[in-house]
Formats: structure tokens, C-alpha cells, sequence
């Protein structure tokens, strides 16, 4: 009888171990999925390439990742599996979910003002980590790239005025709004937070900490992550991930938090990055702000972003077209590299065919 | 001599006058930004050359193309022993240099 029941339990463990699937060292292969939707959604992302025009979409990597296993993966241009690809404000993403360890770790709270960890800031006292995470420090921030150079506060931090310390040359900012109080997307606010994160770790810590708090326990080995001349992360930009790698992040994100049996990220953490914020207006961006993530949501009056994408959908975005979209319901993760140089890439295009090729449940 | 007579004999001289003026104090307000503006282009190609060749191990001539803009470069160097990549424009002078496997590379000095 008690050799019995411990056979049951056996089996039954076994199976909810088998129920959900982790990458290991690799991904595990899940059945291969052919067809036209396949078909239908690399026409999309993957038309002829011209690197001398450098027009149209250009996907370098497109993988997807469903209940935990590798379905799809596809490499052009000069891009491979074991490439570290910029990821452009991807970046600012990761940078959210290290600094969730930090949470986790209780070393601060959403509404400790930053002025505690970064006293240059000591001009916008009222500025809180959350107002950061919403990209609302009301700073007088320039986004501008390529077509409004003179101005562009963040063509500035990267190459010229900024780059040796891209936190101080934000703080300089004067205040437009009071904070937390109006959404203005800025790549200066990641990098705050990034410079706010060194003294929330302690200096000795920090330029191991998104290794050690995130990468390695997701078993990330490859990561390069460029820092300024004062050793800060350039939390806005510069960090460089493999789409298989990258894909881990997102699975973490689709679970709540949780990597295998460990509680890695709050799932309070997890809930503030997916939750929108409540003083974004209509249309201010292509995708409704959470905590550092972008989501699909219906808010202010307009309708979702990605209509033909669940509303659970939420993703991490970069200049040229990177992408990582996780979509929970779905159990699914997409990571899209790119180098679009002229904006004809569509989230909600290569969502919809994405969708139609991998999702199990009927789209309504 | 009156100041409206002068605006009457000369008045395409004026307006210029007026223009300069703006012109100038447009250039005080912005002179920060102006100086740092010709650096532009030669920091972003010799910092997103360096990434693109040393952090993301792309092949060179691929590089080349991944980092043209509409504004011409010279003077380009990549210094493949000390991974350290010098790009000449607009005047300006600007290198990358590569500094580890998990830090890439950064803009000096």
C-alpha cells in the first residue's frame, strides 16, 4: 500500500515536472510547425535583404519561443544563434527587471524618492523610482534621433555632451512637469535609474549585479552590457543579448516572475511593470507605458496598440525595430531583431501572423 | 538723423541688420549644442562600428555599411590589434575602444 502510494507520487511529480518545460544549458525543441501561416509570416519579416539601400523590413533574428520550447528560429544578414545583438532600449527592459531583484531584496521601494540613491539629482528631490520606471521625471527630455540632432538630449548623452556620464548629464535637465505627473519618453530616466541602481547594490556589487541577480539564475551566459566612463550601465541602449538568450528573459516575465522553483522577481514587481500608467494620454507613444514595458492596452479612450494581439500582450521595444513580445495567455515569447532603417516594420503585422502560425487557442 | 528715416532709406539693410541679430543671439542661446554638434558623426561611428565589429563580432565590411549616415567620414581606422576603431568628421576627431567581454566597447576618453 505505502510502496503503492509512492509510485503515485512519483509518477505524479514526474508529470507536473514534465508539465512545464525550462530551457536547460539550451532550449528543448518543441514540434516543428510548417504551413502557410509559416510561410505567410516569413514572407512578412523576412523579404529579399539590400545592405547597400538598407530599405524596407530587415529582420536579423525572428525566434519563438511556446510553453517553454523553441518552435521557430530564423537568422539573416550577418546575424546568428550565437550573435549578441544590440538590443537599443530593449535595454531599459532588462535594466526594470534587475533592478526587480533589487526589489526583491528589499534594498528599496517604488516611492523612495531618487535623490536617496543619486544625490545629484538633489534639484528634483520629488522624483521617486516609480516616476522613473513611467518614464514621468518630468525633465525637460529631448528623444529625437537621427532627424532632430541639435536638439536631441539623447544623440547628446550617447556621442557628444553626455557620454561620459550619461546619469549626470540627465540630471542637468531642467524639470517641464512636476514628477510623475506627465509621461515623456526619455532614455535619460533609464540611465538615472541605472546610476540609482549603483548605490542600491553598494558600488562593490555593481558591475556584476545584472549578471549575478539575473542573467546567470536565468543561465544567460553570453551578455555584454556597455557602460559609461563612470562605469554606469547605459541602461537606455547599449545592451547586447543572443534572441535564445533574450527569450529567457521574456519566459521569466510570462511566468509571473518565476524561474523553475525560484521566485526571482516579486510578482508585485512583475504586476507594476505590466500595469499602465495612469497619467499616459491617448497616442503619446506607439504602445501604453507600464513599468519600463510597453503594453497593449485600451487606455485614455484609445484602443490597443496591437489590436490583433491579446491584451495581456506586453513587450520590450528598441530603436530599429528590436522586439521581444510576450504574450502570456498565449504562452508565448517573440523576439524580433532588426535593423529597419526607414519605420515600414508593423508590431501588430508580425503579431497577427505570428499569432495565426503558433498560437493554440482560436483567435477571437 | 531720425531712426524711422534710416529704416526708410535703408530698408533692406535694416531687416538684414534684424536677422543678424537674431541669427546671433540664436547662436549664443545654442552654443553649447552648436560646439558639440560636428562630433556627432564621428562618435557615433566609431562607437557603433567598434560594437558592431567587437561586441556583436560582425564581419568588417558589413560594419562599414551598417554605420554610414548621409554625412561623409574620413580619416577611418580600425586598429584590429587593440580593437581600438578613429573616425575623422565635420573637423572632428572621435575613438572607440573595445574594453572587455562583458563591458564591449565605449567612446574615449
Amino acid at each position: 500500500m505505502f510502496k503503492g502510494l509512492s509510485l503515485i507520487s512519483i509518477l505524479l511529480f514526474s508529470f507536473t515536472a514534465q508539465a512545464e518545460n525550462w530551457p536547460a544549458e539550451q532550449w528543448l525543441p518543441g514540434p516543428t510547425v510548417t504551413g502557410p501561416a509559416v510561410q505567410a509570416l516569413e514572407n512578412y519579416a523576412f523579404p529579399l535583404r539590400n545592405d547597400t539601400t538598407r530599405k524596407g523590413i530587415r529582420t536579423d533574428a525572428l525566434l519563438v519561443i511556446h510553453d517553454g520550447q523553441l518552435v521557430y528560429e530564423r537568422y539573416a544578414g550577418p546575424t546568428r544563434a550565437d550573435t549578441p545583438h544590440l538590443t537599443w532600449s530593449i535595454s531599459k527592459s532588462l535594466l526594470a527587471t534587475v533592478l526587480g531583484v533589487a526589489y526583491g531584496e528589499g534594498l528599496f521601494k517604488l516611492q523612495d524618492p531618487v535623490v536617496q540613491f543619486y544625490p545629484a539629482l538633489e534639484k528634483h528631490t520629488a522624483m521617486t523610482m516609480a516616476d522613473l520606471l513611467h518614464w514621468a521625471s518630468g525633465l525637460d527630455w529631448q528623444e529625437d534621433y537621427e532627424y532632430a540632432p541639435l536638439k536631441s538630449s539623447v544623440v547628446a548623452m550617447l556621442y557628444t555632451r553626455g557620454h561620459r556620464d550619461m546619469a549626470a548629464f540627465t540630471a542637468d535637465h531642467d524639470a517641464y512637469a512636476r514628477p510623475g505627473q506627465a509621461f515623456r519618453y526619455s532614455s535619460g530616466d533609464s540611465n538615472l535609474l541605472s546610476a540609482a541602481l549603483k548605490a542600491i547594490v553598494g558600488p562593490a556589487r555593481y558591475p556584476d549585479y545584472p549578471w549575478t541577480a539575473l542573467l546567470e539564475p536565468l543561465g544567460i551566459h553570453g551578455a555584454v552590457w556597455e557602460v559609461d566612463a563612470t562605469g554606469t550601465f547605459v541602461a537606455s541602449s547599449y545592451a547586447y543579448l543572443t534572441a535564445r538568450d533574450l527569450a529567457r528573459v521574456g519566459l521569466l516575465m510570462a511566468r509571473d516572475g518565476r524561474w523553475r522553483e525560484r521566485q526571482l522577481l516579486p510578482k508585485a514587481w512583475v504586476d507594476f511593470s505590466r500595469e499602465p500608467f495612469a497619467h499616459y494620454r491617448a497616442n503619446q507613444d506607439e504602445a501604453v507605458p507600464g513599468g519600463h514595458w510597453w503594453l497593449n492596452r485600451a487606455v485614455d479612450g484609445a484602443a490597443q496598440p496591437w489590436p490583433d494581439a491579446p491584451v495581456d500582450t506586453f513587450a520590450a521595444l528598441g530603436h530599429w525595430g528590436q522586439a521581444m513580445y510576450v504574450i502570456p495567455s498565449e504562452k508565448l515569447v517573440i523576439v524580433r531583431y532588426g535593423d529597419d532603417r526607414d519605420g515600414s516594420y508593423r508590431h501588430n503585422e508580425l503579431l497577427k501572423l505570428a499569432l495565426k502560425a503558433f498560437a493554440m487557442k482560436v483567435q477571437p | 538723423m531720425s531712426r524711422r528715416s534710416f529704416i526708410r532709406r535703408r530698408p533692406f539693410s535694416t531687416l538684414l541688420l534684424v536677422l543678424l541679430i537674431a541669427v546671433l543671439g540664436w547662436v549664443w542661446q545654442e552654443r553649447v549644442a552648436l560646439w558639440a554638434f560636428p562630433d556627432i558623426i564621428s562618435a557615433y561611428t566609431a562607437k557603433e562600428y567598434c560594437s558592431c565589429r567587437y561586441v556583436m563580432n560582425n564581419p568588417a565590411a558589413y560594419c562599414q555599411g551598417y554605420v554610414k549616415q548621409y554625412l561623409p567620414t574620413s580619416g577611418f581606422v580600425d586598429d584590429a590589434a587593440s580593437k581600438r576603431v578613429t573616425v575623422g568628421g565635420l573637423g572632428r576627431s572621435n575613438s572607440a575602444q573595445w574594453i572587455g567581454e562583458r563591458q564591449g566597447c565605449r567612446l574615449q576618453p
